[in-house]
């Protein structure tokens, strides 16, 4: 029975001048599926502040995350769904988006963090795979679709962030040596590269940088996020051991190219985090394939498939194959995000259904909550 | 992924962990003391247990236990020693 046949069957002898209710809102609303959460959207709550005005029907659909792939699709089936309803002539639909926290309100979490709902990180199994300007496009990708976003560059021998983002304001220190991040578009920005001059070397010992980055979660003000990003360094050593014990890190996000030598690494980053007990959201290819400019053809460099052979070997999905494209690397040595500044571009496109792939497994993860602690702590009375 | 729901205080000497799977386990602390997989109570190489039993007090009682990212937890007892990292699932083999 079509969506249309369904209602009619429901208002079989009614007539027409009869004002309609919220119930047949509701009604007409609930076949369309959310495909993540595999629930209508009317009993997953989506739907809020219905209100009927003659034959105009405005309402709210509340999402899960603003950077939801499928965004457009709800509103336009939602539209037809609610036209289709005999007596309504006018659909209003705003879209809208509370990211749901994947932790508990109850936890010890250090107070920095109490206000971040989500915490993803961004690795890799070796350098050089283009993971920190993955990190930086996710963010600003993000932040683009409305969200709140901090991006934490905590690559502390190599920082490379600030390079790659002009910051807007400078940090600061506040009371009760508190950091207070940067901000470029919006964006809060912490790096090591912040605190030492650019082409000095951070030469530390492992406890140091250790420390540095507690740090970096637990003094910087970050304030209410929806993700927080951390830019990890590539490998598998201290920091990462570090940055996963101190924080509760709601999933990670491997980044690599398509060769068996970088798939070979990326093996161990996710025995890592399995490890550490941190869900692997998902695999994020770069320099994928290349796009001349004579064609659209996708040219590809290196074998084809790695990705997608990583995803039948651990069963994480692949969230988007990224381009080479000079325009990204230089874009990145000038301090200009290619996702900003060329929003149309192949690459950039690439880049936000990587960050939508991104918020879409996060708001799968959150959705299947056990009830599990994300932190706590006892004291033991004698 | 198992996580802990709920943790507590069962009775003086028994710690009690709520499992994400609704299995309930109650450990001794004494035991999780000798139990301790740190460097010094195990050799990091060999896996052989540098810690000796009679070293331990029966006496023995955790201070506090917290929480170590989303797989493990630190227990730091009253004989001073906090350095042992009890993984879930370390956690969920004992008997």
């Amino acid at each position: 029975m079509s969506i249309f046949e369904s209602v009619m069957e429901k208002f079989k002898g009614a007539p027409k001048s009869v004002a309609v209710s919220e119930q047949q809102i509701n009604a007409a609303l609930s076949v369309i599926i959310d495909p993540d959460l595999n629930k209508d959207i009317v009993s997953l709550g989506f739907v809020r502040n219905i209100e009927i005005t003659g034959t105009s029907v405005s309402l709210e659909i509340n999402l899960t995350t603003p950077a939801c792939p499928v965004k457009e699709t709800f509103r336009e089936k939602a539209e037809k769904a609610l036209l289709e309803i005999p007596g309504i002539e006018k659909a209003v639909i705003e879209m809208t988006a509370t990211t749901r926290s994947t932790k508990p309100d109850t936890d010890t979490r250090a107070p920095a963090l109490r206000g971040v709902k989500n915490i993803i990180a961004v690795a890799s199994g070796k350098g050089g795979v283009g993971k920190s300007t993955t990190a930086v496009n996710l963010a600003f990708a993000l932040r683009q679709t409305g969200a709140k976003v901090g991006l934490l560059d905590a690559d502390v021998y190599g920082p490379s962030i600030p390079k790659m983002i002009k910051i807007d304001t400078k940090a600061s220190v506040a009371e009760g040596n508190i950091i207070v991040p940067p901000e470029s578009d919006g964006i809060k920005l912490i790096s090591v590269g912040m605190f030492n001059d650019g082409d000095k070397a951070a030469i530390l010992r492992g406890p140091m940088a250790a420390g540095l980055i507690k740090q970096f979660l637990t003094q910087v003000a970050w304030g209410d996020l929806d993700y927080l990003i951390i830019d990890y360094p590539p490998g598998t050593g201290d920091i990462q051991l570090t940055l996963s014990q101190t924080a509760p890190i709601t999933g990670a996000v491997i980044v690599t190219t398509p060769q068996e030598v970088s798939l070979l690494d990326v093996r161990k980053a996710i025995s890592m985090f399995k490890t550490l007990k941190v869900p692997v959201l998902g695999v994020i290819e770069t320099m994928s394939y290349f796009i001349c400019d004579g064609c659209d053809k996708k040219h590809y460099l290196f074998n084809q498939g790695g990705g997608e052979r990583l995803v039948r070997e651990f069963g994480v999905p692949l969230l988007a194959g990224i381009p080479v494209d000079p325009m990204v690397s230089k874009g990145g040595d000038e301090g200009k995000p290619h996702v900003r500044d060329y929003p149309d571009s192949i690459t950039a496109k690439s880049y936000k259904e990587a960050a939508g792939a991104v918020a879409q497994q996060i708001a799968i993860l959150s959705s299947n909550d056990d009830g599990g602690l994300s932190s706590f702590s006892l004291t033991w009375k004698n | 992924m198992i996580r802990v729901k709920d943790i507590s205080q069962k009775n003086d000497r028994t710690l009690s962990i709520l499992w994400t799977d609704n299995k309930v386990q109650n450990l001794d602390v004494v035991k999780l003391r000798l139990k301790c997989p740190c460097a010094g109570c195990i050799d990091e190489w060999t896996h052989k247990p540098i810690l000796k039993p009679e070293q331990i007090p029966e006496s023995v009682r955790p201070v506090s236990i917290e929480s170590v990212g989303s797989y493990a937890m630190k227990i730091a007892f009253n004989d001073g020693h906090s350095t042992g990292i009890y993984t879930y699932q370390m956690l969920r083999s004992l008997n």
